[in-house]
């Protein structure tokens, strides 16, 4: 077709101006892409650190006790039965288990005393849930039967505490009476999740059990499950429970993470909001190249109709090189993305560029997001972009193609 | 029956509250195979006449008919297709499309009219150009052409798809008097080898006196119409 062969010669005029345009599109369009991979890159990274490091796949609790979890309240504990134990056995597809004591406490240091979330864990249970013990930068975890904790680094430096030095934490028993736990630093862990490094001391579970006087209780139990499976067991554990009359209830991690969620959400929003400003960008670029075309061609225009060519013939040319302009602004702009995207997955991003770590952010990662992959994000977008240039392109085009034959032949 | 005919055609053109008269009823015959030059002052109106022939404006009043159907009162669309298949174009500034070569200038007004076949067409589009006197410069694009060139190839590209009638508005107006009384005796030629219809203004009397008829335009009204040899 000879007019489509017109169009795209006509890409070859005002090579400046298209290359200007093309480069703004692709700009656009691979700034999206990196916003993109940068906010599933975090969204994957904030779930694996709050699985990781924080709620496991699987948390069981009261439901009275997890409603005010974040209280830290010695209230609607569990004390573990066979039935319960039996339950939580016949799960499939467990791969750990973790009872958890967690408690509010004051750390003292002898001269300065911070709020701090205690944890009473059983250490060898624990390290079949958690991935914490991969993350101690000095000493190490606290090996079973022994009685000794583990800080964040972050704490350690708050309070200048060094591995071996012992801490008090200042607690309120059960009865409301207040205990001491005098224990020594055996490790000092610096975990993915900041929220660990920032706030809490991991203590044998027996040790705080003693200083809480809960008999065996556990505030809640952590499970680890195969990734994906948490809803199956949630629901299987759920029922389990039904039937032997037992009121606990499992939650999968993403319950315990529905704020990070919403915020994820709220992102992917914000991400909707970066995509539509770039095909505002692509689109503005286009009707003005299309409009500025045809000021240019309008004697040009004027031939075409004394050549007797109609309306959407002259449409058609316009939206060809409009379309080309799309095009190659799309394949550039996802070979820049494909680069900076290459770059995010292997380097990522220091969070110390915009100050702190993820905690300031409200996202549960320490220093460093790293891209993700999102092979439809680039279809899609220059799908999307090249619809956009055809579309955007028809109304100017028939402004264009709409001149008045005579006016326009002997346009100057 | 006369290849063209206009029967008392007006022209006003409205510029705020003042009506412009630009055709003041022109009455007018033309045979087919004539080559004729449309002559005059500025403003006499022989650029809106040929606009009217040429079924790229429409009369205020009055008629044309092209093989004696009435086009002055059809739609936008049926006049684009008149033009289409009966009229070919030459204007003073060329209006070539500058991104394609010369070959392909004039492979575009084919390409909106015949639909044989890739060889037959390009047979035609070479042939036509072979005729003036392009031969071997078909790839050129028109800024690697001179201006008697470029106006060649608007005469080819004009011819190519055989239209009833070639309108030229001052087709030599740009050009030297040489490269002008080239262009003219290629339009000559072509008229006289083809039988096209030539209709052409020009303010030029080196090039007026090629003509076999001479229509004098004055103030929107024929003043005078001569035929020669």
């Amino acid at each position: 077709m000879f007019s489509f062969k017109l169009g795209l010669k006509n890409l070859t005029r005002q090579k400046r101006r298209n290359i200007l345009i093309i480069l703004v599109i692709a700009f656009a369009f691979s700034s999206y892409l990196l916003m993109d991979s940068l906010m599933n890159g975090m969204e994957e990274m904030s779930f694996d650190n709050i699985k990781n490091y924080d709620t496991g796949n699987i948390q069981v609790a009261y439901p009275e006790y997890w409603e005010d979890r974040e209280e830290l309240l010695l209230e609607n504990l569990i004390y573990l039965n066979q039935d319960m134990e039996e339950s939580i056995k016949s799960a499939d597809g467990l791969l750990g288990v973790s009872p958890e004591l967690r408690f509010k406490a004051n750390l003292n240091n002898g001269i300065d005393e911070v709020a701090v979330r205690g944890v009473g864990i059983s250490i060898e249970q624990y390290n079949q849930v958690f991935a914490t013990q991969n993350y101690v930068v000095e000493g190490s975890m606290f090996a079973p039967g022994e009685s000794k904790a583990v800080i964040g680094v972050s704490l350690a430096e708050l309070m200048d505490l060094k591995v071996n030095d012992y801490i008090t934490l200042l607690v309120r028993t059960k009865e409301d009476t207040f205990n001491t736990i005098d224990i020594e630093i055996a490790g000092l862990v610096r975990a993915p999740n900041p929220m660990i490094n920032n706030g809490i001391v991991f203590v044998p579970l027996d040790v705080a059990r003693q200083a809480l006087n809960v008999g065996n209780a556990v505030s809640m139990i952590t499970l680890k499950t195969v990734s994906g499976d948490e809803d199956k067991v949630t629901k299987e554990l759920t029922d389990s429970f039904k039937n032997k009359n037992l009121d606990l209830k499992a939650y999968s991690w993403k319950e315990s993470a529905s704020s990070v969620i919403a915020l994820s959400a709220a992102k992917k929003g914000g991400i909707g909001a970066i995509l539509s400003v770039v095909l505002l960008i692509g689109m503005l670029g286009i009707i003005n190249n299309v409009i500025l075309s045809a000021l240019e061609r309008t004697s040009e225009i004027g031939m075409m109709k004394a050549l007797g060519m109609r309306e959407w013939e002259i449409v058609f040319v316009f939206m060809v090189e409009a379309t080309g302009i799309g095009i190659l602004g799309g394949l550039t702009g996802c070979l820049l993305g494909y680069a900076g995207v290459s770059a995010l997955v292997k380097y990522g991003f220091s969070i110390a560029y915009i100050g702190g770590d993820g905690s300031q952010f409200g996202i549960p990662i320490l220093d460093r997001i790293y891209g993700a992959w999102n092979y439809p994000a680039f279809s899609f977008l220059f799908i999307l972009g090249v619809v956009i240039a055809v579309l955007s392109s028809i109304l100017p085009a028939y402004w264009a193609a709409k001149k008045d034959p005579v006016k326009a032949i002997y346009h100057r | 029956m006369a290849l063209l005919e206009l029967n008392k055609v007006k022209k006003i053109y409205q510029q705020g509250k003042i009506e412009v008269p630009a055709l003041r009823g022109v009455d007018l015959e033309v045979e087919e195979g004539e080559f004729t030059t449309i002559f005059g002052p500025s403003g006499s109106g022989k650029t809106t006449l040929l606009n009217m022939i040429g079924c790229l404006d429409t009369p205020t009043e009055g008629e044309v008919s092209l093989s004696g159907k009435k086009v002055s009162d059809l739609s936008k669309k049926a006049l684009a297709m008149v033009r289409r298949f009966n009229i070919g174009f030459v204007f003073q500034a060329y209006n070539l499309i500058p991104v394609l070569t010369a070959y392909e200038n004039v492979e575009f007004a084919i390409r909106l009219t015949d639909h044989s076949s890739e060889s037959q067409m390009k047979e035609k589009v070479l042939k036509m150009l072979a005729e003036v006197g392009l031969k071997g410069l078909e790839s050129r694009r028109p800024n690697e052409l001179s201006g008697g060139e470029k106006q060649r190839v608007a005469i080819a590209r004009a011819l190519v798809k055989e239209p009833k009638i070639v309108l030229a508005d001052e087709p030599t107006a740009n050009l030297d008097s040489e490269t002008a009384a080239d262009v003219v005796n290629i339009m000559r030629k072509m008229n006289k080898e083809l039988g096209t219809t030539f209709i052409f203004s020009t303010h030029d009397p080196a090039v007026m006196k090629h003509a076999n008829r001479f229509i004098n335009l004055k103030d929107g009204m024929i003043f005078a119409d001569e035929r020669g040899k």
